[in-house]
């Protein structure tokens, strides 16, 4: 049994951050380098805030686009995409029914490793009360398991 | 927001023999975000130092930024490295605004009270002031005319506006006997005169002054006092804090990844919270309501045991 609840979604932007703390870079195209993290990301060069915990989950992380926009509708709080501190937005993708799966990003394959987990340190950085909301959709932190290059628009699917 | 941008320096000037200041452009986005007259910024030196700098441009010129820096001779080097290797080019990373000191709009009239280098803030607070046809007056204490920075431009721009206290006493006391309706007083100057503006203005109504920290206790002292420990809500590890070491330096010890910049409790970056027991706070930038809650890990301690929220 592979897909027996179809979905399809697609992914909205990408972004990397050169290192922890600093303001994320939209990217028209990322780099997604098997095993190592998305290239210029601070979690491929060891530069992220949780560097000095490595793990093969933090290679890219993902949110959900609904996330963002729950925020806004129920707690009228702003998160965009770039202040989110995540990789990948994506939209009609089920992320924590990811976990243990792989799925496809356009020619990428990634593989849920583990839910993501709000951090206060992400409320101290944007001054604003976002750990809270965001507990149990705080998104997903995946491992690249079959590189290449993706970009806004790519379609990502159960593989 | 302490969000960090990458800048670059693209002219530098020396002010005073003392004083560089350092015009920055954003590296990654087309201009920089708004500030009020006031705010500073955390520029984060290529070795990981963290220093605090006022705006000094006006705020109305997002395409670039303005620092002015002085040389501290007994500093920990991070304003010697600006002054000596921060060359035409340098990238540097510098935090969005920092907005604790600015202008009450409510204000009929203005005092402004700046002491040598702390006339910094005061600097991009003045066009919001001309723009607006504030009522305002500038007083700039400082040793000599060459070691005041700015003095020049500051003289041109701002007429009978500035009172000049070259090597002579403000008398604090006089200046603010008699608070008018409706104004407030702002000071930013080394600790003594920050000092003596709060014992002048202490039967001012609240909420009409305004202080801008350059320092906060002594950095020798910073790190010291009694020792105490502390409890790590998640993990229920006990951590001692001996007392020649600081909360900060314990945290960092133990793998937790605090912020900080000033390191003399006058930031605030180093907060953590504090879920129980008695801490006993030594910053200069907490208000009553967050000192309940939480405490600067850099200066602040405790008396016994404390629970943080970590």
């Amino acid at each position: 049994m592979t897909n027996s609840y179809p979905w399809a979604g697609r992914l909205i932007a990408a972004y990397i951050a050169e290192q922890a703390s600093m303001e994320m870079e939209e990217l028209p195209a990322a780099r997604m380098i098997e095993g190592v993290g998305i290239e210029g990301d601070r979690y491929a060069t060891g530069r992220g805030t949780y560097s000095y915990k490595p793990h093969e989950d933090r290679q890219c992380t993902l949110i959900e686009m609904e996330t963002l926009d729950a925020l806004r509708r129920d707690h009228g709080l702003t998160l965009e995409p770039h202040e989110s501190r995540r990789n990948l937005t994506t939209q009609g993708v089920p992320l924590n029914h990811l976990v243990g799966r792989h799925f496809r990003v356009g020619e990428v394959v990634l593989f849920g490793g583990r839910l993501n987990v709000p951090c206060k340190y992400l409320d101290d950085l944007l001054g604003r009360p976002l750990f809270n909301p965001l507990l149990n959709r705080s998104g997903l932190n995946c491992r690249i398991i079959k590189g290449g290059t993706i970009r806004p628009g790519d379609v990502i699917e159960p593989v | 927001m302490k969000l960090l941008m990458a800048v670059e320096v693209v002219a530098r000037r020396q002010v005073t023999p003392r004083v560089v200041q350092l015009t920055l452009r954003p590296a990654k986005r087309a201009a920089f975000p708004a500030f009020r007259g006031g705010a500073h910024t955390i520029l984060v030196l290529p070795d990981g130092k963290r220093r605090l700098y006022s705006l000094t441009s006006d705020p109305d010129r997002p395409e670039l930024w303005q620092v002015a820096v002085l040389r501290e001779a007994a500093g920990q080097g991070g304003s010697a490295w600006l002054h000596e290797a921060a060359a035409i080019g340098t990238r540097l990373l510098a935090s969005h605004p920092q907005q604790g000191f600015a202008l009450a709009p409510e204000a009929a009239r203005h005092i402004l009270l700046a002491g040598g280098i702390g006339i910094t803030p005061f600097l991009s607070m003045l066009p919001e002031l001309r723009r607006a046809g504030a009522d305002y007056e500038v007083h700039f204490c400082a040793r000599s005319e060459a070691e005041a920075p700015f003095l020049p431009e500051l003289r041109a721009a701002l007429g009978d506006r500035l009172r000049v206290w070259i090597a002579q006493r403000l008398d604090l006391a006089r200046l603010l006997a008699c608070p008018a309706p409706g104004t407030h007083a702002y000071c930013c100057g080394p600790a003594r005169m920050v000092q003596g503006f709060a014992e002048a203005t202490a039967h001012w109504p609240a909420g009409t002054t305004h202080v801008e920290h350059f320092a906060g206790i002594p950095r020798a002292e910073a790190q010291q006092g009694e020792a105490f420990e502390v409890e790590i809500a998640s993990s229920g590890a006990i951590l001692p804090v001996p007392a020649d070491r600081s909360l900060l330096e314990v945290l960092r010890a133990a793998g937790h990844g605090v912020d900080a910049a000033c390191e003399y409790g006058a930031c605030g970056s180093c907060v953590v919270q504090v879920e129980g027991g008695e801490p006993l706070h030594r910053d200069v930038c907490l208000s009553p309501a967050a000192r309940r809650r939480s405490m600067t890990a850099c200066v602040s301690r405790g008396r016994g045991r404390l629970r943080l929220a970590l």
